[in-house]
């Protein structure tokens, strides 16, 4: 049994490690101050130095070092994701911090507004479907929302995704 | 080669495992996060994996195996959270459920918006850092405290701290969308 890391599989750790440092560089370029963009721009950074590195880096190339490296870097990003969405678009936890900041307490109608800068759930509502009709699960027909062909296979998709995950169907 | 094999099976016991652990969780009425759950059944599912790798073949190499076995279980985590409490899921699933997939913008305004608040606020009241003062809300001290290092982390990464979701974003996304 080996506990040695390969070349290249070395070379994906530390390209790992690499990983929330650009995330944390990254927001010193105006461009990607974005949480969505400096992501990708990390991400693409990362693999671009493994490919880099997979063609450079001296002696012969082990099929099995190169593949697993890339999946080691493919956990990485997925990893370094969850966290960043939980950093930078966490729902519960921005409901958190802004009644934290509030000097009294706040009936839900309040909460709701602190939570969306003073928009209201209007907005809050229209944010949230614009990622629907932007992914063409559905579309707006007047005062009516829609689902598309595409929405329902989504919802297809969800339903088993819960159920396969042990979540259940909770509608 | 054969290691990745081992990686796989990994996968295979945490497939089983994870929701397995989930779902009997929830029908006990723990209060475990699933999160936890998902990270004990991943320490489970890839000592095993590993244990049976190092014990069936004699050139194993657990780099090979980890990276199939972290590849795989990320991708279930990934598509776990995606599920678990996306609100443009939840509205998505909610207009599934209405007669000919259609529902009023009203209604999505007054009614569901409202009901995913309130259920996110059940979370921190339950989780104790949010306490009911009759039809209001207040932060407990542990909920300050976290809210603090939150904001701290936030800041440090220079991800903002201002307020839910980055509506400005959106907006230009949506421009970018609609700019032929």
């Amino acid at each position: 049994m080996s506990f040695l890391p390969g070349l290249v599989q070395t070379t994906a750790v530390v390209l790992s490690f690499l990983l929330p440092a650009l995330l944390f560089g990254y927001a010193a370029i105006p461009g990607l101050r974005s949480p969505g963009r400096r992501f990708r721009a990390s991400a693409f950074t990362v693999a671009g130095l493994l490919l880099i590195a997979c063609l450079t880096l001296p002696g012969p190339r082990d099929f099995g070092d190169v593949f697993s490296a890339v999946f080691l870097l493919a956990t990485a990003i997925l990893l370094c994701h969850v966290f960043w969405s939980l950093l930078a678009w966490p729902f519960t936890l921005t409901l958190l911090t802004a009644i934290a900041k509030a000097e009294h307490p706040l009936t839900l109608e309040q909460w709701i507004s602190a939570c969306t800068q003073g928009e209201g759930p209007t907005a809050f509502a229209e944010n949230r479907l614009r990622l629907l009709f932007g992914g063409g699960m559905a579309v707006s027909d007047g005062e009516r929302i829609v689902m598309t062909q595409t929405g329902m296979a989504i919802v297809r998709l969800v339903r088993l995704v819960r159920f396969a995950t042990g979540l259940g169907s909770s509608r | 080669m054969i290691s990745f094999v081992y990686g796989l099976i990994g996968v295979a016991l945490f497939v089983a495992l994870a929701p397995a652990m989930v779902s009997s969780a929830q029908r006990a009425g723990l209060s475990t996060p699933p999160a936890i759950l998902l990270v004990l059944a991943a320490v489970i599912a890839h000592g095993l994996s590993v244990a049976l790798g190092a014990m069936s073949v004699a050139q194993f190499q657990y780099w090979n195996a980890a990276s199939i076995f972290g590849f795989g279980v990320m991708s279930y985590v990934f598509a776990f959270g995606a599920v678990y409490k996306s609100v443009s899921l939840e509205i998505l699933l909610d207009v599934a459920q209405r007669p000919e997939h259609r529902a009023p913008l009203a209604d999505i305004v007054d009614r569901l918006v409202p009901d995913i608040f309130r259920r996110r606020a059940d979370i921190l009241v339950d989780g104790g850092q949010v306490e009911r003062i009759g039809a209001s809300f207040a932060v407990t001290t542990k909920g300050r405290a976290f809210a603090g290092k939150l904001a701290r982390i936030r800041r440090a990464f220079a991800v903002g701290d201002s307020g839910l979701y980055d509506f400005a974003e959106a907006e230009e996304q949506a421009a970018k969308s609609a700019d032929p």
